[in-house]
């Protein structure tokens, strides 16, 4: 009776897994010429989850390619044994936006000199072994953002800095770049903090800064649901009106409908690439070259442009 | 004492003199003597509580604080843990099982004793070597198998080749047969034939007096941390050899009133509650009985007989794998759930108030209205006041003394302790009263206050099922007593013609009919 | 005889209260120390504290149930995580009524809670394992139910495009402060769920089932105690205060996170374990978890008006939470 029961309790369980993971399966019934492996490193983030929505849409309009998608779930050698079953299962092209660089670089290695051409996203493996990478630059664009917050203020004013995770790179380069484009100009940077990327912490670590100064001309924060975040806490101070908010990553959902509705007063882009690796993947598989390395644009959107796409950062 | 055996054995293998052991401020060993020659089978025998294990585990290396003189192969010896006896040739085969379920029967033998070379170990030899040692016990079983595969009785087998393995010359065998077959039994004991030819002397416990007839040389009784004395089989015959374990004089401080009875309170009918995994015979095997409103039954047993989890079959702490059916008052039920058993009108006092009698995180009242708490409540709210003012007057009237009801449990004395467990199963106004040792780790003054309870509430009647490991508590206390061993009923007395011997006798596992 | 039913004379000096209300003080002296400026002297500063630790406190409402009877619940973030995913989803897509889609998401915040109470009393298995499945399970969920994106007031059109909603009203509300501005109202609903919680502990039979439980429960069975019908309700109670916790975190970032709610479980645990509620079982109290969350809640906020590094604040709270924890450890 009760094994019965308990095994009832497992099938239960494995349906229930595998509805969710059915849920998701490929279409496998196109005619496609090629077949491309998409490795994610985590589908838990906002960013990462609309990088394959990216692809998926850009691969839509061609008929003669098919993607595979997996998801590591952040493990680094979940995602080295996904590598290895595209390359054993001989597909034709591998987009990997990997999790670590150096546990992932022979794998990569490994697929490229099978003759497999590999195009790494975002985040960049050691050496030379692969086909080309295509990223977008934080310093660059924590560099564009200062520049733009300087002469929102007129060059001068008080800024409050929400910081990312100061253990991560996205997060080192949004903090060094911002530093180097407002350097020179008059602004006093009165508080910074780490949020971790979360809003909650942002709007806790707002609170605190609310509680603290008088006047603040404007917050930057390293990812739109930072400045989001600190939104809130002004808000809920009734000053909101007096703050400039500005936040990176512009995803559509996110930074974008939030300058669109008023709430920030600039979002920058961190661009995923997603278009951009299919179409190298078109010119790959057709025999043509690509560079090596592709800097992906970015773009600024504010309130004055949200209706037009946004305005291409100059270089 | 001379050797009656072997009259050209030179030494004796075993001679232990004056062993004293106290626990705290209580003697458990006083002034023991025992001693072992090769070639025999040597009985330990006493009642529970006697001091047997104590002694054994003496012997073994476990309790390294007893004084007294112990010689082993003519040499003195201080055992200061288990390995320093076992180097001196010591093997003890406990009644609970010690091998390790998921290792193999190899490495269980080899436990701690690893052949290696080189520090990689010798696997094949120590796989052959278990074999031919299992073969000699004639247990064709694959040693890379393992242990938890195999039946209980096999895993005993396996116990006692690995006590075995190793040249031991001293065995010590604490009731090794409880979970074996008969088949299994007498293999066990060709086992100590061979053993015997080969010099080995053997220590062997039971509690089975047939046990004690077929195999042993010589019996050494011990009573209540006594040396009584020691004798060859033949010069000790059973009625002799009960005398010496019971040998005590019954006082007059068991004030037990005379019974007010009425009607059956409680009629139990076929119950059985099956064995454990790791001991399959059934703990209760088919026991009827009954009790009536004012009556105490006494049920005596020896350890494993059954008597505490025919009390739990009752109540229901098996839930439904116990069978069986209870009458209380006439009215028939099935006994499957504490809660239902309550309601019924039954109560437990289990024999271990720390395991599973009291809540030591909850105070006086709490523990006390922990069985009737419903009646303390109006819906789902508690009502404070109903509840102490409940609490205070139970307590007052088994005199229970606090500092302060609100006080928690735990640091109350072992008799306070028990008297809050009564007072937990009074409120919830028991027609029938299991006590599963209701005085144990009690002291005297409150053991006769518990008497008196239990005479005062056999008058206002209810029926009492009785069960003490104290003889004379038992004797005295009683209107009735049937007596357990493995599971079944053996004899039943009434008040008048139960005596120690008797009850002995039939807890030791000889049928007789009063 | 009436001097048994007063209280006995044990020192009050250790007990855990006085304790734990120690730690609180010792953290506010902090506080009154460095004030960044005066800004820790100033009423709003408070709120503020209060209203960022409510949604972990009403997590470590039903984290003490649960903790009182012996067992441990993972699960508490991921239920989170759904409910504030189910309420947006209610509110701000499907535009319910704000009273029915606040019942479905405690209905199912129970639901969940309920399940890991009978995954662990019917078949036996450890409230850890249990739990941390449920903990996985609910989170998949989440993350199902919303498509893995946040629930926001942009809602995606068919062609692509965003279409901005307003906030729906009942947001605004629990995200809003009353009495002038003195509290915010997710303080005021953690309150009440305290209250609830410690009625139930104190004043209802199922309380002292719940210490009994805790405290021994093979004696709590053996003395007719539904054993496990009471377990089932203490994950459930807090299966349901996740919920309330849900729909607050949702109300406050103005979306759903399926995100929401990650390693809240680990600070519930810890809020509760600062308190002086034993992880044995059997002794503690919701006083005490109020006390624990005021400690961690005073932490994190003069850590952060004082602006003080990531890499210091995660130093600084481990060191914390040891101290605290030793200081309920002592002996008498």
């Amino acid at each position: 009776m009760r094994d019965l029961a308990k095994q009832l309790v497992m099938l239960v369980l494995v349906a229930a897994l595998c509805l969710t993971g059915c849920g998701k399966k490929e279409d496998t019934s196109s005619t496609a010429k090629w077949t491309i492996g998409m490795s994610q490193c985590n589908l838990g983030e906002p960013w990462r989850v609309q990088m394959n929505a990216d692809v998926r849409n850009a691969a839509d309009q061609h008929d003669d390619i098919k993607v595979i998608f997996k998801d590591a779930q952040n493990d680094t050698l979940k995602q080295r044994s996904q590598m290895e079953e595209f390359i054993s299962a001989g597909v034709d092209l591998i987009i990997v936006s990997p999790k670590e660089a150096v546990p992932l670089t022979p794998v990569v290695a490994q697929a490229y000199q099978k003759g497999i051409p590999v195009i790494v996203l975002d985040r960049r493996v050691l050496g030379e072994k692969y086909t080309c990478f295509i990223g977008a630059d934080n310093k660059k664009i924590g560099k564009a953002a200062g520049q733009w917050i300087v002469e929102k203020l007129g060059g001068k004013g008080t800024v409050i800095e929400l910081k990312g995770l100061m253990t991560s790179t996205p997060g080192q380069d949004r903090h060094t770049g911002f530093r180097e484009g407002i350097k020179g100009a008059n602004l006093e940077i009165i508080f910074e903090a780490d949020m971790k990327w979360l809003e909650p912490n942002a709007r806790k670590e707002m609170e605190s800064a609310l509680a603290r100064f008088e006047t603040i001309d404007l917050v930057y924060a390293h990812n739109d649901p930072g400045a989001h975040g600190a939104y809130l806490a002004a808000k809920a101070a009734g000053r909101e009106k007096e703050i400039m908010f500005v936040g990176i990553d512009a995803l559509s959902q996110e930074g974008r409908a939030y300058v669109a509705q008023g709430v920030l007063a600039a979002s920058f882009e961190y661009p995923t690439g997603g278009k951009k690796a299919i179409e190298a993947a078109l010119e790959i598989l057709n025999g043509q070259t690509v560079e090596k390395e592709i800097v992906l644009d970015s773009r600024v959107f504010t309130e004055e442009n949200i209706n037009d796409g946004g305005e291409l950062l100059g270089q | 004492m001379a050797s009656p055996l072997d009259q050209n054995a030179t030494s004796c293998l075993l001679n232990m003199q004056n062993i004293f052991k106290s626990f705290g401020s209580v003697d458990v060993l006083m002034d023991v003597n025992f001693d072992l020659y090769p070639g025999e089978v040597h009985i330990l025998a006493g009642e529970n509580g006697a001091g047997k294990s104590t002694l054994i585990k003496i012997l073994g290396g476990v309790y390294t604080d007893g004084s007294g003189s112990m010689v082993v192969n003519d040499k003195e010896v201080d055992f200061k843990s288990v390995q320093d006896a076992t180097s001196a040739g010591i093997s003890i085969i406990h009644q609970e099982l010690s091998l390790i379920g998921p290792l193999s029967v190899w490495e269980n033998i080899f436990l701690g004793k690893e052949k290696s070379s080189y520090q990689w170990l010798d696997k094949s030899h120590m796989v052959d070597y278990s074999r031919k040692i299992l073969e000699k016990f004639d247990l064709d079983i694959n040693p890379k198998r393992a242990v938890d595969e195999f039946s209980i009785g096999i895993q005993q087998m396996i116990e006692i080749a690995k006590a075995l393995a190793f040249n031991a010359r001293i065995i010590v065998m604490d009731e090794p047969t409880s979970a074996l077959t008969e088949p299994e039994v007498k293999k066990l004991f060709k086992i100590i034939e061979q053993l015997k030819e080969q010099g080995c002397g053997i220590v062997y416990i039971t509690h089975k007096m047939e046990e004690i007839y077929s195999i042993a040389d010589r019996i050494t009784v011990l009573r209540d941390g006594q040396y009584i004395g020691t004798e060859t089989a033949e010069n000790l015959p059973s009625e002799k050899l009960i005398q010496w374990m019971v040998g005590r004089e019954l006082d007059q401080q068991f004030p037990r009133h005379a019974p007010h009875v009425g009607d059956t309170g409680l009629q139990v009918t076929d119950l059985f509650v099956p064995g454990t995994a790791t001991n399959p015979a059934p703990r209760v095997n088919h026991v009827s009985f009954s009790v009536k409103a004012g009556e105490i039954l006494g049920i005596a047993g020896l350890q494993g007989s059954g008597n505490s989890e025919l009390l739990n079959g009752i109540f229901g702490t098996y839930g439904k794998s116990a069978k069986g059916s209870i009458k209380i008052d006439g009215a028939e039920y099935i006994p499957d759930s504490p809660a239902a058993s309550i309601q019924r009108g039954l109560a437990l006092l289990t024999n271990d108030r720390k395991t599973n009698g009291l809540v030591m995180d909850l105070n006086i009242i709490e523990n006390a209205t922990l069985a009737s708490l419903p009646a303390y409540s109006r819906r789902l709210w508690l009502k404070p006041a109903a509840e102490s003012k409940a609490a205070k007057d139970i307590t007052k009237s088994l005199r229970l003394k606090a500092e302060s009801l609100y006080q928690y449990v735990d640091a109350l004395s072992g008799g306070n302790q028990q008297k809050v467990v009564m007072a937990k199963w009074i409120l919830t106004h028991p027609k029938v009263l299991l006590l599963d040792e209701p005085t144990r780790g009690v002291d005297i003054g409150a053991k006769h206050e518990i008497y008196e309870l239990m005479n005062q509430w056999t008058k206002d009647g209810i029926a009492i099922v009785l069960i003490t490991s104290e003889m004379p508590e038992l004797l005295a206390m009683s209107d009735r007593i049937i007596v357990m061993h493995r599971g079944q009923v053996t004899a039943e007395f009434d008040r008048d013609n139960a005596t120690q011997e008797k009850i002995l006798t039939a807890a030791l596992g000889e049928r007789k009919t009063a | 005889m009436s001097q048994l039913l007063k209280s006995p004379k044990s020192s009050w000096l250790t007990s855990p209260t006085t304790r734990a209300l120690g730690a609180l003080v010792i953290v506010f002296v902090i506080g009154l120390i460095f004030n960044a400026d005066g800004a820790f002297l100033k009423w709003g500063t408070h709120r503020d504290m209060l209203r960022a630790v409510s949604v972990y406190g009403l997590l470590a409402c039903g984290m003490t149930l649960v903790i009182i009877t012996g067992g441990i619940d993972l699960s508490v973030g991921s239920i989170l995580g759904i409910s504030a995913v189910s309420f947006s989803l209610f509110c701000i897509h499907f535009s319910w009524p704000f009273y029915i889609a606040i019942i479905v998401c405690l209905l199912i915040g129970l639901a969940c809670g309920a399940a890991s109470g009978l995954i662990i009393s019917r078949f036996n298995i450890q409230p850890f394992i249990a739990t941390l499945a449920m903990m996985v399970f609910a989170r998949g969920l989440a993350k199902w139910i919303s498509g893995g994106q946040k629930i926001s007031t942009a809602v995606q059109q068919a062609d692509g495009t965003y279409e901005y909603v307003p906030e729906p009203a009942v947001f605004n509300f629990i995200n809003s402060k009353i009495l002038w501005d003195n509290i915010s109202v997710v303080t005021v609903i953690f309150l009440v769920c305290l209250l609830i919680t410690a009625i139930l502990l104190a004043k209802l039979r199922l309380g002292r089932y719940l210490y009994a439980i805790g405290g021994n429960e093979e004696a709590a069975r053996l003395s007719g105690v539904p054993v496990n019908a009471i377990k089932v309700l203490a994950y459930a109670m807090s299966g349901l205060f996740c919920a309330v916790a849900g729909i607050c975190q949702a109300s406050q970032e103005l979306q759903g996170d399926p995100e929401a709610g990650f390693t809240y479980e680990l600070s519930a645990i810890a809020m509760v374990v600062i308190g002086g509620t034993t992880l044995r079982g059997g002794r503690g109290g919701i006083g005490l978890t109020l006390l624990g969350v005021l400690i961690i809640g005073y932490l994190e906020k003069i850590l952060s008006i004082n602006a003080v590094g990531e890499d210091k604040r995660l130093m600084l709270t481990g060191a914390i939470i040891v101290g605290a924890v030793l200081l309920q450890k002592t002996k008498k």
